[in-house]
């Protein structure tokens, strides 16, 4: 893949560089700064960005920005957001177009490194990569807490999972069920919660995450 | 004393009261009457006809100077509901020291008895505000006594008047008498604007309890903010850093064992690698704690947003467009909400808030606002107090209405000029 590094700090850029080369994908540019971040990903169209939410010149949520402004330009354009703290209200913009192709990882999901780039690739598809404590958050904020009250407690591990982005095999992996009962789960899940089913994985997560979304 | 409505009812209200204004009023000068009184009956021939005297006047006017003015003042609240404020100086707190002497703020005493009583007095008379009642002990029988006093004087010349035979005094006494009748319900009304000119406090008196006033606070913030710094220091040091240590640890375990036992080796880089995820995890809840991250990237508002999706309840936030805060109080205020919606989720079960951020010309008003149990108080060392203390920094102020039952209503305001 070719991937775009935006990140002001030297030392996390390099080491981000580093870890996305050791696994073989091509870093076609890197960025610290808003604007550099915004220039490098319409110039350079990347299949998938890497991006850092606080950078300068203001220090505030500069790379979120050039990330919305780029995908604003190009729909669809996927793009990996890290960030030191994860926060719902950041999350929500970034999934309100619908599109897909969107991660929002905690700066430390870089330790497991496989499920990083795996986060990447997923991302690159088109598909989701949201990080538990925002998901963990989603579930239990106040509405969507009284919506999925009719869940038992395994349904509700399987729609937290879900809406990381996981596919139904990689749930099944995680929780040591076979995928036939991951759907099996799914598919009483989207009953009780009016979900229309989707075979298209990511689809399905889109479905999720705006079924929890809605205030 | 309720809204007088008939004629006749009013003027007797108003002689009754523009009595009362005289006598209070001429106490001071009646005791200066008494004193010349006394010096001319003894005569000039006695040593003592003026030194008495003397000594009856001061005494009698320091002595009598501040009962006068409270009285005024006591008169004033109650007739026309206009609080004119005192600005007596306060004492202190006396503490007990660890030699067993008590110490009242200016001297050491032997007993609490002593300590009190010594404080009592310095209090009295080093206050700025003696000058005043002296002086409105001077004007006030100018002004509100002399003015009070025509009905009284009115009927006065009445019944001397038409005591008498002679036609022009009684024409006298009649006339004495539509006076007091006319301005028996205005007479004493005058009383107000005096006490409201020369019953207050001072400028110099204002800026002294205002110093006061800061003083404590300017106390209470270092106090709290040396406990706040203290906090950060002893989690960065038990957490964070020690976290670090075993990484460094752990890692340097492992580069020596990569040669002999690469699986131990493996097992310990898989221990660094969650050992420092869980110092990021208590560093992150940290920081949230000194200053959260979206404050500083987003501003105020959308951090309540984001406090307001996190929050169990189902929160509403309304906010004007466009706030520019400064920093630190907009941290003062996130975290007052903040406060505010842990004690709806925690005390009162509430299922709903409400919050709203508006500016109006003197500063931002915050509402919080939630369905729960109600019955939220100030309670000292509570959630609130640090709330109230932590605005008054900013001359903010909190205003609780939470009876039983619920609702609770919270308003925050701060003035600011910077909007």
């Amino acid at each position: 893949m070719r991937i775009v590094v935006a990140e002001d700090l030297y030392l996390l850029r390099e080491g981000m560089v580093r870890l996305i080369e050791a696994y073989g994908h091509q870093v076609v540019a890197t960025a610290a700064t808003g604007p550099e971040t915004l220039d490098a990903l319409l110039k350079w169209r990347p299949d998938t960005a890497v991006v850092d939410v606080r950078m300068p010149p203001t220090q505030s949520d500069e790379g979120l920005r050039a990330a919305l402004a780029a995908r604003r330009e190009l729909p669809g354009l996927p793009v990996l957001i890290l960030s030191q703290h994860v926060e719902q209200l950041y999350a929500r913009e970034l999934l309100a177009d619908g599109a897909g192709g969107i991660g929002y990882l905690l700066k430390e999901s870089v330790f497991e490194a496989d499920q990083f780039i795996g986060a990447l690739e997923r991302v690159a598809d088109g598909g989701t990569a949201m990080d538990p404590a925002v998901i963990a958050k989603l579930l239990s904020s106040g509405p969507s807490n009284r919506r999925l009250e009719g869940l038992t407690e395994r349904e509700h591990s399987v729609l937290g999972l879900m809406a990381e982005g996981l596919s139904n095999q990689a749930i099944g992996r995680r929780l040591f069920l076979s995928e036939s009962a991951i759907s099996k789960y799914t598919t009483s899940m989207f009953n009780k919660l009016g979900i229309t089913d989707d075979d298209n994985s990511n689809r399905r997560v889109l479905a999720v995450l705006t079924y929890l979304n809605r205030p | 004393m309720g809204r007088v409505s008939s004629w006749p009812a009013r003027a007797g209200v108003g002689f009754l009261r523009a009595c009362i204004v005289v006598v209070v009023t001429m106490l001071v000068p009646a005791v200066w009457a008494a004193a010349v009184a006394l010096g001319i009956r003894w005569g000039p021939g006695n040593p003592w006809s003026w030194v008495a005297p003397f000594v009856l006047v001061c005494v009698g006017t320091l002595a009598l100077s501040r009962p006068v003015c409270r009285m005024f003042r006591l008169l004033v609240v109650r007739w026309t509901a206009t609080v004119v404020p005192a600005g007596y100086r306060k004492a202190g707190p006396v503490t007990r020291m660890s030699t067993g002497y008590w110490w009242n703020g200016f001297s050491y005493e032997r007993t609490r008895r002593d300590a009190l009583l010594d404080q009592r007095w310095r209090v009295r008379w080093r206050d700025p505000a003696n000058w005043r009642d002296l002086r409105f002990t001077v004007i006030a029988p100018l002004t509100a006594g002399v003015a009070a006093s025509v009905p009284p004087a009115g009927v006065a010349v009445a019944v001397l008047g038409l005591a008498q035979p002679a036609l022009p005094l009684r024409l006298a006494g009649v006339f004495g008498l539509a006076v007091a009748i006319a301005t028996a319900p205005y007479a004493w009304r005058c009383a107000e604007p005096v006490a409201v000119r020369f019953l207050g406090p001072s400028a110099t008196m204002a800026l002294a309890d205002r110093v006061e006033e800061l003083t404590a606070q300017r106390a209470d913030t270092t106090v709290a903010q040396a406990a706040e710094i203290r906090r950060i220091e002893r989690d960065l040091h038990d957490g964070a850093q020690a976290r670090l240590v075993a990484l460094g640890l752990s890692l340097a375990t492992a580069e020596k064992l990569m040669e002999t036992d690469p699986d131990r080796a493996r097992t310990l880089m898989r221990e660094a690698r969650s050992g420092a995820a869980t110092s990021l995890t208590e560093l992150r809840e940290l920081v949230q704690g000194i200053n959260p991250p979206v404050l500083s990237e987003r501003g105020l508002i959308d951090a309540v947003r984001a406090l307001a999706l996190d929050s169990p309840l189902e929160a509403t936030v309304s906010a004007d467009a466009q706030l520019h805060l400064d920093p630190p109080i907009e941290s003062a205020v996130y975290f007052g909400i903040a406060e505010l919606l842990t004690n709806a989720v925690k005390h009162a079960h509430a299922t709903r808030a409400r919050i709203s951020i508006a500016r109006d010309d003197t500063g931002i008003v915050v509402e919080v606002e939630d369905d729960g149990r109600g019955g939220a108080g100030l309670r000292a060392g509570g959630g609130l107090e640090g709330l109230c203390r932590r605005l008054a920094v900013f001359d903010g102020t909190v205003e609780i209405t939470s009876p039983a039952g619920g609702p609770t209503r919270v308003e925050m305001m701060v003035p600011c000029e910077s909007l």
